[in-house]
């Protein structure tokens, strides 16, 4: 990602947004006994094309925002997103994935990651009550409903962050595509 | 094949992130209500509410549409158990009307006086939820109604049916309710008509189900009766809550034989998972000592 004022404005608007439509729509949509949760999915987005550096600092950057607005113990969203922005980023720079459905995966896996260590926070901080087992019935919707919204999430947060980005994975799996091997016979083994 | 200064740039950053978020950690749970981090907190709260109130309204048709989904597959199971309290809630109002008017006969023998309104002597503040905490283990509403229009850290709030949770941070405009569902939520109650009495907990994760623990194992608890707040007063500690606001009713009794009290699970009247509006109660409710020395 190239580091422009730019860019972290551009950044910093999309986590905002997120937050402000998680907190005031998106989190109060209930289906099957689960919540689409936008913020790891922006964080995974941000990381997917920007880096471990811009998804380790998304990350840290969402949670803090997530704890300030919502009253939360500070510090704990914000430690578990910067994980998995990190995790996410390096991923991408690792192994360099361009298919197109990969946003899927990388969703579902990153609120898995997110909906997991959360728990795992605040059962070692704060939580003293009795935990029912639906909890983890709740986890695995919200799994399946953020793996159905990533693909939406991912292009928008791509299309916002296209100007600063250095690889955008589409154009990695544009310049893949096999040369042609028919048509005009000058054509034939050229990327046209 | 990595350039030195790429790798150190991103670990440092990673390294930053982890240490500021620990050191967040530790200096919040080292501070009191008033610190730095609280007032950050109440601060960004005012601030983020306007946005938060717009956004919340724009989308309310989306919410509703998704709702109505969800409240359709819901809805069979739900028209057959509302068949069959119906019939129950019938025999049970001609009994009621009949109990009514004996205590109305016997209130005028004792020299009760009864005010109008539930509960006694409350000043309920409407308010509309505009936030909600985006995890299920803070289980936490805000509404944009706050210190201007009378709100108090500690007041309770009703939400349709009975009680929904308490105010746990004021701001101008806003404030914060905890939810009966949050781990930090405890409310003294009572078995109605039994009379036993416990303290409701949640069950984190699951806003269908409230705990009633600490009831004496020999008292007995009937399927089906009502929990309200039982609003306890002592000369040292006065419960935060009102006595009589329904909390919900008894759908299981755990009987352990090596506990020595029984848990019993109640489901809360009012429905936790979608509150758009909430009253909160800005003035004390008396105590039914306060009014049992009250003449006509």
């Amino acid at each position: 990602m190239i580091l422009t004022p730019s860019a972290f404005l551009r950044v910093g608007l999309l986590l905002l947004l997120a937050l402000v439509l998680q907190l005031s729509a998106v989190g109060q949509i209930g289906l099957l006994g689960g919540h689409f949760d936008l913020t790891p999915l922006v964080v995974a987005a941000v990381a997917y094309y920007g880096g471990s550096m811009a998804g380790s600092a998304a990350g840290f950057t969402m949670g803090f925002m997530i704890d300030v607005a919502a009253g939360q113990t500070m510090g704990s969203s914000s430690l578990v997103l910067t994980a998995v922005g990190y995790a996410v980023g390096r991923y991408r720079e690792l192994r360099d994935p361009a298919h197109g459905l990969l946003p899927v995966p990388i969703g579902a896996a990153a609120t898995a990651a997110w909906v997991t260590a959360f728990a795992a926070v605040s059962f070692m901080l704060d939580i003293g009550a009795t935990v029912s087992p639906v909890v983890i019935r709740q986890m695995v919707v919200t799994v399946l409903l953020n793996a159905l919204l990533s693909l939406p999430v991912f292009a928008a947060c791509r299309r916002v962050l296209r100007p600063s980005l250095m690889v955008d994975p589409a154009d990695v799996r544009r310049r893949r595509r096999p040369p042609r091997e028919t048509g005009p016979l000058g054509l034939r083994g050229l990327e046209v | 094949m990595f350039d030195k200064g790429v790798v150190r740039r991103r670990r440092a950053a990673l390294a930053i992130c982890v240490a500021l978020s620990v050191a967040l950690l530790t200096a919040y749970f080292g501070e009191s209500g008033g610190g730095v981090l609280h007032t950050l907190q109440r601060g960004a709260q005012e601030a983020l509410a306007p946005i938060e109130t717009g956004a919340g309204r724009a989308l309310k048709p989306l919410r509703d549409l998704f709702g109505w989904a969800g409240d359709t597959i819901e809805a069979k199971k739900e028209n057959k158990r509302l068949k069959g309290e119906l019939e129950r809630l019938r025999g049970e109002l001609a009994q009621a009307e009949t109990a009514r008017r004996d205590a109305r006969q016997l209130r005028g023998l004792v020299g009760l006086q009864r005010d109008d309104g539930f509960p006694r002597g409350t000043q309920p503040v409407t308010a509309r939820v505009i936030a909600r905490s985006p995890t299920v283990w803070y289980s936490s509403v805000k509404v944009d109604k706050g210190a201007s229009d009378g709100v108090k850290v500690d007041q309770p709030v009703l939400a349709s049916g009975g009680l929904a949770g308490k105010i746990t941070r004021v701001t101008g405009g806003t404030a914060e309710v905890t939810l009966l569902t949050d781990a930090s939520s405890a409310v003294s109650a009572q078995i109605m008509p039994q009379g036993a009495n416990g303290i409701v907990k949640p069950e984190v994760g699951n806003p269908r189900d409230l705990l009633l623990d600490f009831v004496e194992k020999g008292r007995r608890v009937t399927h089906g009766t009502t929990v309200v707040t039982s609003g306890f007063t002592s000369s040292r500690v006065e419960s935060l809550f009102p006595r009589g606001i329904p909390i919900g009713r008894v759908t299981q009794v755990d009987l352990d034989e090596v506990e020595l009290y029984q848990r019993v699970h109640l489901k809360p009247f009012a429905d936790l998972r979608r509150i758009d509006f909430v009253q909160v109660l800005t003035a004390r409710g008396r105590p039914a000592s306060a009014t049992a020395g009250l003449t006509p």
